[in-house]
């Protein structure tokens, strides 16, 4: 480098240097963007479940978009069941977070905990969790009651059945909480003690 | 109302789900102050995500994973390659360009940082950049993604703080671009320093291609609002502009005009009061489901699973916090916590300068230690009456919240950005936080500009008459 320079290198490259090449050669290292390997195989039921979901809920908002587009006349009740669709998206799919340990957590304290600690540590936010959703279970169970045979705004359905979706994805991250627990005690170490694990980038 | 603060930071900071962290905290208070009854959580937990508006975060994610199948990343690198390769820095560029226009597709950072920066850190180092110049061109890039429409912050931030999202997606468009030159001037700057060359060699015939593609992208709204202005009717004018688009890019095979096409899909159709945001991501997924199954047709039964299995995992992860939050946020502002911290901030300054940059600092601090979309859901009902009070636009405020906890991915102690990146260049979290930090220079540079400038945020959307 002839430039001078009082900042690092941080930026720079020392060592390699780019040289100029084809258009082609260029193009072509962006290539594998536009391939996909599938591997649909670690979803359980309740994933499918939630995509069946995720696809009502998605027509009935094109249907939404259709009527009110084309027909020039919308449905008022393809947009109250959507977001009732939303719930056990969000609900059930939560719990398919718990079991993939896709919920975003914050792993800091545990890059500077010696690994006994970390383990202790880490088996107690296991138990901790497992708490939360169990009570939260509880607590839905008694407002789905609660508000029992309350009906929808546009449509004569009972609106408790949409809480008790609800209730089942609660009652499912309880479940799949202690799954995890169980998998991370007999591994001897969890997500946030060893991240690179979990998301396929470790080697 | 320490209880509640104090137990939320904490429970997050031993690693329990963010969202997990909030509700529990919320939980461990009520239980403890019994000023509530329990029963309340549930019910706030539930109305949190009992909303129409809200459908549009799963549609815009839905919209941004099937872009990603349908089969035009690699068109769209073709032509981001033929705009700029050929300025010094070229690859730099193209990461940036690339980055612009993946992120008029798609509203996360984290998302566009992990699955294109992959992608475009290993063509970077494949023509001879280092890994710390990769690294840092793609996390200061992929905090492009939630400022240029759409956005999802900005969908959670116009529905905690009752502003109009698709004023808010408008006026990110200005502040974007200026960022995009900001970064684009950084990286001329490396390779000036450097002494690097362009990638390829100046060619007329590829950038005036390049550039007509962008010129009818642009023509397209134009012919719209010019055959409505002549009297016909909407639906006739849009057919028949995508009758003719269609039929050139079939003769002509263009290499990037239908992608760039779905942000001019979306924020055309909402700044003409056509599309609510649901509506608009609901066009998107049209769009992108068009261009992978009729156009491309890359996209398999099995690819499309995958796509809506991330979809749902990433919107329930998002709107779990959403839920928990708004059962926090709640207990925030009915214990009059809120209140409390507003009198104090403003019990220090009343001007609107002072207070602009004591919030920067604030949600920069708060944006290093917290989830973008829990920050939101907590700051807002804190820093909004304080915002109106002293005059300052809300949409503005939504812009420099959103670009402050953009900011704070980037860097420790909790940058998410940095460490998904760190973990696929396979650089220590000190050598990645190295190659970000100069990079911090143009987006903090950004922030001031639109701090300091409200016109730089408000004028598009006063020109689009979204505001009054």
């Amino acid at each position: 480098m002839t430039l001078p320079s009082t900042l690092p290198v941080q930026g720079g490259a020392a060592e390699s240097h780019p040289v100029e090449t084809s258009a082609e050669a260029l193009v072509a290292s962006f290539a594998e963007a536009d391939q996909h390997t599938v591997d649909l195989s670690g979803h359980g039921i309740e994933d499918w479940i939630c995509l069946g979901f995720f696809w009502i809920m998605a027509g009935l908002v094109f249907l939404q978009f259709f009527s009110r587009y084309v027909l020039n006349d919308s449905f008022a009740w393809t947009e109250e069941l959507a977001v009732y669709c939303l719930m056990p998206v969000v609900f059930i799919g939560a719990a398919m977070c718990v079991r993939r340990v896709r919920h975003i957590q914050v792993n800091l304290v545990f890059r500077y905990l010696p690994v006994s600690v970390g383990r202790v540590l880490s088996t107690a936010v296991d138990l901790a969790a497992i708490a939360f959703y169990g009570y939260a279970t509880w607590l839905v169970a008694r407002y789905a009651l609660a508000v029992n045979n309350e009906p929808m705004t546009t449509i004569d359905w009972n609106k408790s059945h949409v809480y008790w979706l609800a209730f089942a994805g609660f009652a499912l991250m309880t479940v799949r909480g202690i799954q995890v627990a169980v998998e991370n005690w007999r591994r001897g170490f969890s997500a946030l003690q060893n991240p690179g694990f979990f998301d396929g980038s470790y080697d | 109302m320490l209880i509640l603060i104090v137990s939320f930071l904490g429970l997050m900071l031993c690693g329990l789900p963010v969202a997990v962290a909030m509700a529990g905290g919320s939980l461990i208070y009520i239980l403890v102050s019994g000023s509530v009854p329990d029963i309340v959580l549930a019910q706030r937990m539930i109305a949190g995500i009992e909303s129409f508006p809200l459908l549009a975060v799963p549609f815009f994610i839905l919209a941004g994973n099937l872009m990603n199948i349908a089969g035009i990343t690699g068109r769209i690198y073709n032509f981001a390659v033929a705009l700029v390769g050929w300025m010094k820095g070229g690859l730099g560029q193209v990461n940036i360009i690339g980055s612009v226009i993946f992120s008029g597709m798609s509203g996360t950072a984290i998302a566009d940082a992990a699955g294109l920066g992959s992608i475009e850190i290993k063509a970077m180092k494949d023509h001879g950049y280092s890994t710390e110049f990769a690294v840092g061109v793609t996390a200061a890039s992929a905090t492009l993604g939630p400022i240029f429409p759409p956005s999802l912050p900005f969908v959670i931030y116009g529905m905690m703080a009752n502003v109009s999202i698709g004023a808010l997606f408008v006026a990110g468009i200005l502040p974007g671009l200026v960022m995009t030159l900001l970064m684009m001037a950084t990286v001329a700057y490396f390779a000036r320093r450097n002494g690097w060359g362009g990638d390829i060699a100046f060619h007329w015939g590829r950038l005036v291609s390049a550039l007509l593609e962008i010129l009818l992208v642009l023509a397209f709204p134009m012919a719209v609002w010019l055959a409505v202005k002549s009297g016909l009717s909407v639906n006739i004018a849009a057919t028949a502009a995508f009758a003719v688009l269609l039929l050139l890019d079939w003769r002509f095979n263009f290499s990037a005009v239908l992608a760039l096409m779905a942000p001019v899909i979306l924020i055309g159709g909402m700044t003409m009061g056509w599309f609510t945001p649901t509506e608009a991501a609901v066009a998107a997924v049209i769009w992108a489901l068009f261009l992978g199954l009729v156009r491309y047709r890359s996209m398999t039964i099995k690819t499309l699973a995958q796509a809506t299995f991330e979809t749902i995992e990433t919107t329930a992860s998002v709107l779990f916090i959403v839920t928990a939050a708004s059962i926090f946020a709640w207990l925030l502002t009915t214990t009059q916590a809120a209140q409390a911290l507003a009198d104090w901030i403003l019990s220090i300054t009343n001007n609107k300068w002072v207070f602009l940059l004591l919030a920067n600092l604030l949600i920069l601090f708060v944006g290093c230690f917290i989830d973008t979309i829990a920050a939101i859901t907590i700051l807002v009902p804190i820093l909004l009456p304080i915002v109106l009070k002293l005059g300052i636009d809300p949409i503005q405020f939504g812009i420099i919240m959103t670009l402050n906890l953009m900011i704070g991915l980037l860097h420790p102690p909790l940058g998410m950005v940095l460490f998904v990146l760190a973990r696929i260049s396979k650089l220590s979290v000190e050598r990645t936080t190295m190659a970000i930090l100069p990079w911090l220079v143009p987006l903090l540079f950004a922030l001031a500009a639109i701090t300091y400038i409200p016109s730089l945020t408000l004028w598009l959307p006063q020109q689009m008459g979204l505001l009054k």
